[in-house]
């Protein structure tokens, strides 16, 4: 059975310097090259995302999300090619729909729904790549750290 | 060794002097479930039932367990992590149960091999059993040399005769209980003793699942390229059902949980009916379909573990069969196989 | 019930007499009260072993995939689309199968019967007129079947085979004013907080015996991820957060693809509520996508194509 824990509302405990980590999926052709425009033009945008290069959103598998969750992740991050711009032609639109039935049901089973968040970013847009990730972080701050789903060790006998 | 008689309605104080005592697992429904968990209270054990849904080896082989703790820095630091040694009372168990308890000691307590997770669990219990005045028609135990009555691995044994039970101890822990708490026992009667008697007549009548399970080794250890396999195992959907409800399955994997620089060491129970259980690093599984792993359940239970350690690997509770999603039963495999 | 089991056996018959089919997947009797079994039927004379009733809980679509021969299948309309299902995904020829369409009026919940009773076994049951009959030992029992039917078979919109090769029978009524989402409506009202404790309780009583992957007839993946151990995605231990997501994860592998036939609750031996989940894909897929899994053999399972004006608002 799920601990108290888990059900306080956690803002009003928040450690001062806590900070969240998000981990971000990068499409490599576009969202990854727009992260990389944003710092190339000296965009400030908060440190907490942790990159992880992937040839495409349809790359994601839903695991990596949970995964991502389970292991300590406050919050996750996808951001693909615009609808139409795909490399591989329709990846995103296959990611599209995996994203919008996942996210659902992530938010059915009680997981606040801006911990997982999809973004199409196009290589251009490393101004939009900046403005996300400050929306996410500061979105998973006010919700603090992640309790649910999150992966902790076994009581001892 | 000595009998006594306690009224139902001294349950509830024996049972609370026990808890003052020891911890105390007894059968408890949940969510239309019954299992064997501990209890806090006298009111929570379900003196009415049939068996539990699980099985109580659970208690001392747990669905997933903590083997030892580890960090792995500079240097790599081991942390044992043992169960504590309690004093238990493993109350209502039935005979079946307590026998294949038994069985499983074998694995666990050989003389090439003693499990301390499994042993430091076992050895402070105390086994009371309840008599199985109620089998089933999915019951054979007395199939496999035990009965519904059956003293084997227990401590002490209640019988039920209506308003109150007869009370058997039969080992040196068991009488030991019985005088310590002698304020809530009686004297058994003779007319007492005479109920028990025909509880336990009764009760061996209405198994009428019968088996002769004598010659099953022998008969199997010819059997292994046997057409049988082929066409009996075709229905078996390959989930864990059946050996993770059985008594005396004791198989499981073990795998290490690691997080940044630490972490434990688990093991869980396994199942030889997963396609996962044989397979190999290169690829290769000998067990590479459910014709195999059928066969394999059949002969560990009936032929290996009898080589091993010259019993049957079955105790007859039939939970494999009560809860099988296909209804595969084992009896009808059992049949074709002596006749 | 027992027309259509006679009519049943002998259409049967003809199919192997004439040589049409191989091999034939029904259901025989069981060796409890409640229940009956797959059999696999490759003679005439074992036709007669046959049966056709409320019990006939399985989903024998399950035994499909990976088959050489041509095999006749009993199927109700449940199967069937679960069979849709598993042409749609090539895992056997529509060619290859001979679909033996039974109309259903549902299936009877045996551990509803068994909670009703409590500690009293069941020796004997049988279903006539709307009523089932049990018997034990020292108790009889008459229920009305309505009120103990699976809650799947409960809001069931195709009771009836929608393809087939053969009816057995004629059609039943389907049900009118069902309300099949009714109780994902009631879970969406609730607070986070309330789902995620109702989550937790659910999988609480897992013991990952992998039965509901084992019984669902979509599942079959030559390695589940569930099993995979290079790398290892799911802990096997009991751990809260490894057992939720391989509940999950299998939720979401068939998404667009369950029909809610019920297998996976029936076989779970611990009684864990699989469909709250489940039919919370479906109604999402439905409004999401438009699509109805297993209704038709042309169409391509909806998380395998896309839509240009798919909805995205939820996308940044």
């Amino acid at each position: 059975m799920s601990k108290n824990s888990e059900l306080q509302t956690p803002n009003s405990k928040l450690q001062t310097d806590w900070e969240p980590k998000i981990v971000a999926f990068l499409c490599n052709w576009c969202s990854y090259a727009g992260a990389d425009l944003a710092g190339i033009s000296r965009i400030q945008y908060p440190p907490n995302v942790r990159i992880i290069r992937i040839p495409c959103s349809g790359r994601v598998h839903p695991l990596f999300i949970m995964r991502s969750l389970q292991n300590g992740a406050d919050g996750v991050l996808v951001s693909g090619c615009h609808p139409g711009d795909c490399h591989y032609i329709s990846g995103n639109y296959i990611a599209r729909r995996r994203f919008a039935i996942l996210k659902n049901l992530l938010e059915y089973v009680g997981i606040e729904p801006e911990r997982v968040q999809f973004s199409w970013v196009s290589a251009s847009e490393g101004e939009k790549f900046a403005k996300v990730v400050e929306d996410v972080v500061e979105q998973v701050k006010a919700l603090g750290p992640a309790k649910r789903l999150v992966k902790r060790k076994a009581d001892p006998h | 060794m000595s009998e006594k008689v306690i009224q139902k309605n001294k349950m509830v104080d024996f049972l609370n002097e026990l808890l003052k005592a020891y911890k105390v697992f007894a059968p408890v429904k949940r969510d239309h479930i019954v299992s064997f968990d501990a209890i806090q209270s006298s009111g929570e054990m379900l003196l009415n039932y049939l068996n539990s849904r699980i099985p109580p080896k659970e208690i001392f082989f747990p669905r997933s367990e903590k083997m030892f703790e580890y960090i792995r820095d500079d240097l790599i630091e081991v942390k044992e992590v043992l169960p504590s040694e309690e004093r238990k009372v493993l109350f209502g168990i039935r005979p079946c149960d307590a026998k294949a308890i038994l069985l499983l000691d074998k694995v666990f307590d050989s003389p090439d091999y003693q499990d301390p997770y499994y042993l430091r669990k076992r050895k402070e219990t105390i086994f009371v059993g309840m008599g199985c005045d109620r089998p089933q028609s999915t019951c054979f135990c007395t199939s496999l040399g035990g009965a519904p009555f059956s003293e084997e691995g227990l401590d002490l044994l209640f019988t039920n005769i209506g308003d109150r039970f007869v009370v058997k101890g039969i080992t040196e822990e068991g009488e030991t209980l019985l005088e310590k708490y002698e304020q809530v026992f009686e004297r058994a009667k003779k007319s007492d003793l005479d109920d028990k008697l025909n509880v336990e007549k009764e009760a061996v009548n209405r198994i009428k699942s019968k088996i002769a399970l004598e010659k099953i080794e022998k008969r199997l250890d010819k059997m292994f390229e046997d057409s049988f396999w082929d066409r009996i195992y075709q229905k078996c959907l390959g989930c864990a059902v059946c050996t993770y409800l059985c008594p005396t399955c004791h198989c499981f994997d073990i795998t290490d949980e690691t997080m940044d620089t630490s972490g434990e060491r688990f093991r869980a129970w396994d199942s030889c009916q997963f396609a996962l259980f044989t397979l190999q690093a290169s690829g290769h599984n000998p067990r590479m379909s459910g014709k195999e792993r059928v066969r394999q359940r059949i002969m560990h239970k009936f032929n290996y573990f009898v080589k091993n350690y010259g019993e049957i690997a079955c105790v007859g509770c039939g939970r494999c069969i009560k809860n099988c999603p296909v209804n595969f039963d084992i009896r009808q495999i059992l049949l074709e196989l002596v006749s | 019930m027992q027309k259509r089991e006679k009519l049943l056996k002998e259409e049967v018959k003809k199919l192997l007499d004439k040589k049409q089919v191989d091999m034939v997947i029904g259901y025989e009797k069981g060796t409890l009260a409640l229940r009956t079994t797959p059999c696999f039927l490759a003679s005439v004379d074992d036709v007669d072993r046959l049966v056709w009733n409320e019990f006939c809980e399985n989903n024998l679509a399950k035994y499909l995939p990976g088959r050489k021969e041509k095999v006749a299948i009993v199927a109700k309309g449940c199967d069937v689309r679960s069979i849709v299902g598993l042409i749609q995904e090539r895992q056997i020829t529509r060619e290859q199968i001979f679909i033996v369409g039974i109309p259903c009026e549902g299936i009877i919940d045996r551990r509803k019967i068994e909670s009703r009773l409590g500690e009293k076994e069941i020796l004997e049951a049988t279903c006539e007129n709307g009523k089932i009959l049990l018997r034990g030992e020292d108790f009889q029992e008459i229920l009305k079947k309505g009120d103990f039917l699976y809650d799947s078979c409960k809001v069931c919109k195709y009771r009836n085979p929608i393809v087939f090769d053969l009816l057995i029978g004629d059609r039943v009524p389907e049900l009118e004013k069902i309300d099949e989402y009714a109780e994902v409506r009631k879970f969406e009202a609730e607070s986070p907080d309330e789902r995620w404790l109702h989550f937790q309780k659910e999988i609480s009583k897992c013991i990952r015996c992998y039965a509901c992957r084992s019984a669902c007839p979509l599942c079959y993946c030559e390695q589940c991820f569930v099993d995979q151990s290079q790398p290892r995605w799911i802990g096997i231990t009991d751990n809260p957060s490894d057992v939720g997501v391989f509940h999950l994860f299998r939720v979401f592998h068939v998404a667009g693809r369950c029909v809610d036939c019920g297998a996976c609750s029936r076989a779970c031996p611990m009684n864990i509520d699989h469909r709250w989940l489940l039919k919370k894909m479906e109604k999402d897929v439905k409004e999401l996508f438009g699509y109805e899994a297993g209704l038709s053999v042309e169409e391509v399972p909806p998380l395998a194509t896309f839509k240009e004006e798919d909805p995205q608002d939820f996308i940044k």
